[in-house]
């Protein structure tokens, strides 16, 4: 069976998010949760009971902002509301996406 | 601003709730699913579940209990799962085989049992393999952040060395109990992995898959958890035992090729085993493994015995030169280049190839009777000429010059065999080659007579070879000439002999100027303009001469002093130092210890030669010249009445022939003229009259008197040596039936000198060489003032080299002799002896 290019991302009060599977594999969760032989690897829909889906857009629009960005430099600063911004800490750590000395985007 | 200062907060709301973060039920979860993983159940498992939970857990700092959970849960699963099978794979038998190397087991059985245990090994190491693969991507938070601050390995590498410690290092106790040392199953893996390698050595076709999975599995597995990248255990264990193994291996078949002795088949063998090894580096083992499994084969197959199999008999290097075996040949360049780069074992046996074929060129001249074959140079050949004690000039003298060419032919061909070994078997090596060309020039050099024989070959060549032939024919010829010329160390002693044979040639016109010309101005470029400087000189003064015989030709016209009875004058004016002293009639004056003969000349020549004189010094006040009568050829025109008492036949009539002859046989004939009927000349009596050395007038008297062709006097006794006491009378009866002919002019043909002549040769030459040295030594001198012994003497050998390679006591003789007169004074530098120049 052919993988699809998207994947499907659940937050935990039911919105779903279609988002390239390319642009996903930037976490190391995501790829991991999509590389074993999980359900979600073969369903290509990703569930996450604890992440509302304010927290879980701002982290899509991130995985798309780093996919459009990815070979470019002098790349803008993305947006961030103030009063998430604590919340979005925690689900970076979550995603894997912590170390800022690598990409160098302000998170 | 800074009066209220910011806190940060602790988190008041977690986005966990509380009653899932405890620690039990998170890991109950996370044991279910190890071992439905384990099981392969894992498809209905989520992911994001398990990873919540081991995320839960860390953040509850429980990371290390987890840690060691989830480490003691996969032992206990190792213990009860995972070995009983391999134990029972682990046999009293396959232990027999593997370890003891049973001799009684068959190929076919052992690679059957040692396949099934490899299969056995690759099963679980899959298996545990893809599970520690799964855990550790549930367990990713853990190892992103426990284990990193821990310092401890990750959970894969603690997890994947379970395998390495619960499987390769067990020793399935009393599996080895009738063994009399201990041994852990990675033994049993590496001994049938061997085995089965050295079976598809022995042309077997095993499974190579499975071998390359059991080596992989090695290089994924490291001594220990904290998989330093050169602790493989395929780099630390496996591949040692490999390559000693190998090493074992190769010895023994290389001296089994030893034993069947045949080279060819070594050489094919071992660039066979080389391409396998490589091949199998790279579908079987690890390519890591590469250079150094070729290692052992250069070692072990090619470099250990090399010396033994180039020196067989029959299919040894040897046999491979003398045959023209350019495969075996390339294949020994390219093994021999792998392991030796400056390749000294072929080298050294390319020189001495090269020496011995060289030496055995110049023994086979020895053994080698010139007197059959026919040689070419001179037609009317006597046939007595296997008489070589005794002076047949002639024929003693065509038997040597055949044999010149022959050596020169034969140093040419093996020259051409090197050469094409070179291109096609050895990559025009610029090692070999220089080597090569050493040899050659050694051995050419340690035969005495090579500069001579090289310059009698050119002689040769361009004297009778290149008429009607193409240019291409021709360039052959010149570009041989060269790379001979180029062998040659003693160029001053083939410059000597060149321009004497330089000097025949030009005289009597043997050969095509444009290619003598091109063959100096290459020689030029070659060894430059010093060598050829003489030769072009001579070059010059031919021209010159020309002009000026036709000068004098339209003078002698213009003067309408007819009445010179009609004897017609070219010349060649000669610069005395461009041409040889043997031409130049200085020749004879060591020999016959007097000065420059002048023989006596017909009046009628004799008038002629005046009268060019005063012509010649009417522009050129001052100079002197000499004639050379040894050196110049007349056409003579005679009539032979007709013989009374002869009525039909040629006799029957007046005859007029046109003879060519050399000066002296035009002053000899000029004798007869005066002569009457029926009156003879004894030898003293010609001599007399004509004041012609011995030597000469003997060989102008044989080409007169001797030879059919020309026999326009008649000897007295007839015999085919013309001694002194013989009489000479005017051949009444002569006949030919050409108008034109040619006396052979005996002096004219290049011939190899007799031991005689190459002494005074070679006293010559090396009193030209004594002046060189002296030259040399004070030109040195002038310019350093002051120079220690050695130093003076390298740099006499340094300047001189180009042309000859001179003798150390020779330069220390003209040291000496300086001293004596007084252009050096004896010093010491330190403690050296020492000179100094003394302006």
């Amino acid at each position: 069976m052919a993988q699809s290019q998207y994947v499907t991302l659940v937050s935990s009060d039911g919105y779903e998010f279609v988002v390239l599977r390319e642009a996903v594999l930037v976490s190391p969760t995501m790829k991991g949760m999509l590389r074993s032989q999980f359900q979600e690897a073969q369903t290509g829909r990703c569930t996450f009971p604890e992440i509302s889906a304010v927290v879980l857009e701002m982290v899509v629009d991130y995985f798309h902002y780093w996919y459009r960005n990815r070979d470019k430099e002098d790349v803008p600063d993305i947006e961030i509301p103030v009063e998430m911004c604590l919340e979005l800490l925690l689900a970076a750590a979550y995603f894997g996406l912590e170390p800022p000395s690598r990409g160098g985007t302000t998170w | 601003m800074a009066s209220r200062p910011n806190r940060i907060r602790p988190i008041r709301r977690p986005i966990m709730n509380k009653e899932a973060s405890e620690f039990e039920p998170c890991w109950d979860i996370l044991r279910g699913a190890l071992t439905d993983i384990h099981n392969k159940n894992a498809s209905r498992l989520s992911f994001e579940n398990l990873y919540r939970a081991s995320y839960k857990i860390v953040l509850k700092k429980k990371g290390e209990l987890l840690y060691q959970n989830v480490k003691s849960f996969e032992e206990g699963w190792f213990r009860t799962h995972v070995l009983p099978p391999i134990s029972e794979l682990v046999t009293s038998n396959l232990v027999n085989i593997a370890l003891l190397q049973n001799a009684a087991a068959s190929a076919h059985e052992r690679r059957q049992m040692g396949e099934r245990f490899l299969r056995g090994i690759r099963t679980t190491w899959e298996d545990h393999n893809t599970s520690m693969n799964m855990i550790a991507d549930i367990l990713m938070y853990l190892e992103r952040t426990y284990t990193a601050e821990a310092r401890q390995p990750s959970i894969f590498a603690a997890t994947i060395g379970l395998f390495r410690d619960h499987i390769l290092r067990n020793s399935l106790g009393g599996a080895s109990d009738h063994l009399d040392r201990p041994f852990v199953i990675f033994d049993i893996l590496n001994a049938v992995v061997l085995d089965l390698i050295n079976m598809e050595r022995d042309g077997d076709i095993v499974d190579r898959n499975l071998v390359r999975d059991a080596t992989s599995m090695l290089e994924a597995i490291y001594e220990t958890d904290d998989e330093p990248e050169n602790a493989k255990l395929y780099l630390t264990v496996f591949e040692p035992r490999f390559l000693a193994a190998s090493q074992l291996f190769y010895r023994i078949e290389c001296e089994k090729l030893l034993r069947d002795a045949d080279a060819s088949a070594w050489l094919r063998h071992a660039q066979r085993r080389l391409r396998e090894e490589q091949d199998r580096c790279e579908t079987t083992l690890s390519l890591l493994t590469a250079d150094k499994i070729t290692k052992v084969v250069d070692q072990e197959l090619i470099v250990a015995k090399m010396h033994d199999f180039l020196a067989m008999d029959g299919t040894g290097l040897k046999s491979m030169i003398d045959n023209d075996r350019h495969e075996d040949l390339s294949i020994l360049y390219h093994l021999i280049s792998r392991v030796d780069k400056s390749k000294s074992a072929l080298k050294a046996s390319l020189q001495t190839r090269v020496m011995d074929l060289g030496l055995d060129i110049e023994q086979s001249l020895r053994d080698t009777d010139f007197t059959a074959p026919a040689a070419p140079a001179d037609a009317d050949e006597p046939a007595e000429g296997a008489d070589k004690a005794k002076p047949q000039p002639l024929s003693a003298a065509a038997q040597q010059t055949a044999a010149a060419i022959k050596w020169v032919d034969e140093v040419l061909r093996l020259k051409d065999k090197f050469d094409t070994l070179s291109t096609t078997c050895f990559e025009n090596d610029l090692v070999l080659q220089s080597a090569v060309t050493k040899s050659f020039s050694d051995f050419i050099n340690m035969f005495s007579r090579s500069s001579e024989f090289v310059s009698l070959f050119i002689d040769d060549s361009l004297k009778r070879g290149l008429k009607g032939k193409s240019d291409d024919d021709v360039e052959v010829v010149l570009q041989k000439a060269v790379v001979l010329i180029r062998y040659l160390a003693d160029r001053d002693l083939f410059e000597r002999y060149y321009q004497k044979h330089l000097a025949r040639r030009l005289l009597h016109q043997k050969s095509e100027t444009h290619v003598e010309k091109e063959l100096v101005r290459r020689m030029k470029a070659e060894l430059g303009n010093h060598f050829t400087a003489k030769f072009e000189g001579m070059f010059r003064d031919m021209e010159l001469s020309k002009d000026l015989s036709e000068n004098y030709r339209d003078h002698v016209r213009n003067l309408g002093d007819v009445d010179t009875k009609k004897v017609e004058l070219g010349i060649h004016v000669l610069t005395t130092n461009n041409w040889p002293p043997e031409v130049m009639g200085r020749g004879a004056a060591t020999q016959e210890d007097r000065g420059i003969v002048n023989c006596i000349f017909p009046p009628s020549i004799k008038r002629l030669q005046d009268s060019f004189f005063s012509y010649y010094l009417k522009d050129r006040s001052g100079r002197i010249l000499t004639w050379v009568a040894s050196a110049g050829s007349a056409d003579v025109k005679c009539v032979f009445p007709k013989v009374p008492g002869k009525e039909t036949g040629p006799l029957s009539k007046e005859r007029r022939y046109e003879i060519n002859v050399s000066t002296y046989g035009m002053i000899v004939l000029d004798l007869f003229n005066h002569l009457a009927d029926g009156e003879s000349l004894s030898f003293e009596e010609i001599q007399a009259k004509t004041n012609i050395p011995t030597l000469d007038l003997v060989r102008t008297l044989s080409s007169l008197s001797i030879p059919p062709k020309s026999r326009v006097l008649a000897k007295e006794p007839m015999s085919k040596n013309v001694k002194t006491t013989d009489r000479f009378a005017f051949n009444t009866s002569f006949a030919s039936k050409t108008i034109k002919i040619k006396a052979p002019v005996i002096n004219s043909s290049s011939k190899v000198e007799d031991s005689d002549e190459r002494k005074q040769t070679e006293l010559k030459n090396d009193q030209t060489r004594c002046h060189v040295v002296d030259a040399a030594i004070v030109r040195i001198m002038k310019q350093r003032r002051e120079l220690t012994h050695t130093q003076l003497t390298s740099e006499v050998i340094n300047q001189l080299v180009g042309r000859f390679n001179p003798d150390v006591g020779m330069i220390k003789r003209r040291i000496e002799d300086l001293l004596g007169r007084e252009y050096l004074e004896r010093i010491e530098i330190g403690d050296a002896p020492a000179y100094r120049y003394l302006a």
